[in-house]
């Protein structure tokens, strides 16, 4: 036991990173290999949520791989990590289950399992890792592993392979160009202050910016940070891969795109905003500012005139990801202004937003895929209807549309409220202003959709919907994340409270350099 | 002088990569991204030769640190925040980044790999890796 409590944070990377080659040697046996996976990937929400718990109660947990101190790498687990990690592996381990029934069997059974369990190790390794260099190479491990992940086969055959393909290269095309751009910045930073380690930078750029001599170019190698974050996290100039992308991509894997691998930008931006560049915020956060409110116009302005169901969530995607960057942006201005209490309010707010879109988001991509599946289509104007055909579905989409929009009982109250209430706090009447006139848009296009799909009745020219029932391993991964989305918004207190937590860690990040620098290596 | 040479080598480099990134064709695009990151890596490489008294390199000093078998850790009373060498180090170039160019050009081979990959199946699947001919066919 206390084996498994000294190394949690390594193996949350390495039992994912060996089940890949384990689940390419079981492929002669299938039944075999989707049983193993499903109890690694139950294992890795577990040793998650323990991870969640201890850094709870012990604070920030820091890990060497190797025994070279800060100049080998560490692995950093401070409550924002967990948090996202724990993330990570619970719509991580629903996706799994449900692809079994929604992935085609030719691809599910060769390298699936290996290239997913890839996906999750990457992920995590982003999260935990405290190097900013091995965040790149896992930056990497994501980027390929969804990649190959985005052009496999669901059973419906509804998506063209032809057109996951163009989806395909467009998000590697333009994630080549990140990668590289992060390369670039990465050098320029170590070659400027001579450290990869994350707190060590921190500190380097705090004491140089006391001492007024911080060279111009960190200004411009922060800007491409905030560029690699916000391609990953698709904001206004960067934006026009996602809805090509997420639509395409299976529907277990939209729910990982949507839910997680849009939120690794956002965490790239709280680490660079607040920690690395700290003392740079009062340029960035008006850039930040922004862009977000652009990207949130933007979102919600194209997802109204949207048929496809998939496209329609995927612009929602965008718009939504802009409040949290919104939060991001309001948080560091409040903390130039030396609001730090208003600060840490906006940011716990924004915390909360992104875990609540995270769950209701990969809920709907969830949902969508059992839409597609019943109606075989995935244009809204072909459906309608289907509430009789699939009560579930529907009731499932309408607790995701009201989290997404914003209405009382759902979790997506809790966030919208709380985000526009310590924004208002600070006086940021005019990014509130537009922020509450698209959150009205949000309420339109949600019931649009969930209208034309579930109301109405269906035009005989489509024909039938599928008589196939849902099989009970789609169901359940909707049914879990909607009673989630359901209790977080009736007994937010728990979330509130991390995310508070979280927030305070945030925007004193001395734990965590603490954690990492000034520590008795084991 | 030497620098001078290197500078100007990888930003003709990068130039012609992202001239050829924005061709109509996908092959081009790809050619381009593999200019590019060489011209990357030849700039992580740079990054590592240094003259001058003023560079800050992981080269640990004596007195620096305190030592701790194979462990370091920075001695932060007394005000040392790190290996910053304050000699001249004209002898030597830094070993780290080497390793980190390793690195990136082994990521650099994947990501081609794989993308030359989905290229091929594109030009199976649409008949062309013409990026506009392929906007037309997908309407």
């Amino acid at each position: 036991m206390s084996f498994l409590m000294d190394n949690l944070p390594i193996f949350l990377i390495a039992i994912p990173l060996a089940m890949a080659p384990i689940t390419i040697l079981t492929k002669g046996n299938p039944k075999l290999q989707k049983i193993i996976d499903i109890i690694v990937g139950f294992g890795l929400l577990c040793l998650s949520v323990l991870l969640i718990t201890t850094v709870w109660k012990h604070g920030v947990i820091a890990y060497d791989v190797g025994e070279f101190g800060k100049y080998g790498i560490v692995i950093v687990a401070d409550l924002l990590s967990a948090g996202m990690v724990l993330l990570n592996c619970l719509i991580g381990f629903l996706g799994l289950i449900y692809s079994y029934d929604y992935i085609e069997d030719k691809f599910l059974n060769q390298t699936y399992h290996s290239i997913y369990n890839l996906m999750l190790a990457g992920i995590n390794g982003i999260f935990l890792t405290g190097d900013i260099f091995n965040m790149f190479v896992f930056f990497e491990i994501m980027l390929l592993s969804s990649a190959a992940l985005i052009v496999s086969n669901e059973n419906s055959k509804v998506t063209k392979t032809s057109d996951k393909m163009e989806a395909t290269m467009k998000y590697m095309v333009l994630n080549m160009l990140g990668s590289n751009a992060m390369l670039i910045a990465v050098t320029s930073l170590y070659a400027s202050i001579g450290s990869l380690n994350m707190a060590d930078i921190t500190l380097k750029i705090r004491v140089l910016a006391e001492a007024g001599a911080v060279p111009w170019h960190l200004y411009a190698v922060g800007l491409l940070f905030i560029i690699i974050y916000g391609g990953k996290a698709a904001i206004f100039p960067l934006h026009y891969w996602l809805p090509d992308v997420h639509p395409t991509a299976p529907s277990p894997i939209s729910a990982m795109l949507s839910g997680v691998i849009i939120k690794i930008g956002a965490y790239g931006i709280l680490r660079v905003l607040f920690m690395i560049f700290a003392p740079f915020q009062a340029v960035y956060a008006p850039i930040i500012l922004v862009m977000a409110l652009i990207t949130i116009g933007l979102g919600a302005t194209s997802a109204i005139g949207q048929s496809d169901v998939k496209r329609m969530l995927a612009y929602s995607s965008v718009s939504q990801i802009g409040y949290v960057f919104l939060g991001f942006g309001m948080a560091a201005m409040a903390n130039v202004a030396g609001e730090t209490t208003g600060a840490a309010l906006i940011l716990a707010a924004s915390m909360v937003y992104l875990i609540n879109h995270a769950l209701a988001k990969s809920m709907l991509f969830f949902t969508s895929g059992g839409i597609i599946h019943t109606a075989e289509t995935r244009d809204m104007r072909k459906m309608g209807g289907m509430i009789s055909k699939a009560p579930l579905m529907s009731a499932a989409f309408l607790v995701g549309a009201m989290s997404i929009g914003g209405v009382p009982p759902m979790g997506g109250f809790i966030s919208k409220f709380m985000l526009f209430d310590a924004g208002l706090r600070e006086q940021f009447y005019l990014p509130i202003a537009i922020a509450l006139i698209f959150a009205v848009f949000t309420l339109f296009y949600m019931f649009r959709g969930w209208m034309l799909i579930f109301w109405g009745e269906r035009d005989a020219q489509y024909g039938e919907y599928s008589h196939h029932k849902l099989s009970p391993l789609i169901v359940f991964p909707i049914l879990f994340l909607a009673v989630i989305v359901l209790i977080v918004g009736l007994y937010p207190e728990p979330v509130v409270e991390i995310s508070q937590t979280i927030a305070n860690q945030i925007i004193d990040p001395q734990p965590y350099i603490d954690a990492v620098l000034v520590r008795v290596i084991r | 002088m030497n620098n001078f040479f290197l500078e100007l080598t990888i930003a003709l480099l990068f130039g012609i990569g992202t001239f050829l990134i924005l061709r109509r064709d996908m092959m081009k695009v790809i050619i381009g991204f593999g200019i590019i990151s060489h011209s990357i890596n030849l700039y992580i490489v740079g990054g590592g030769v240094f003259n001058g008294a003023n560079t800050t390199v992981p080269i640990l000093e004596e007195g620096q640190v305190v030592n701790q078998g194979l462990i370091f850790n920075d001695n932060l009373t007394a005000g040392v925040l790190g290996p910053i060498a304050s000699n001249p180090f004209n002898g030597f170039v830094d070993p780290l980044v080497q390793a980190l160019v390793l690195t990136a050009i082994v990521i650099g081979l994947a990501t081609t790999a794989f993308i030359l990959t989905l290229c091929y199946r594109i030009n199976e699947e649409y008949g062309t890796i013409d990026v506009q001919e392929l906007r037309r066919l997908r309407e």
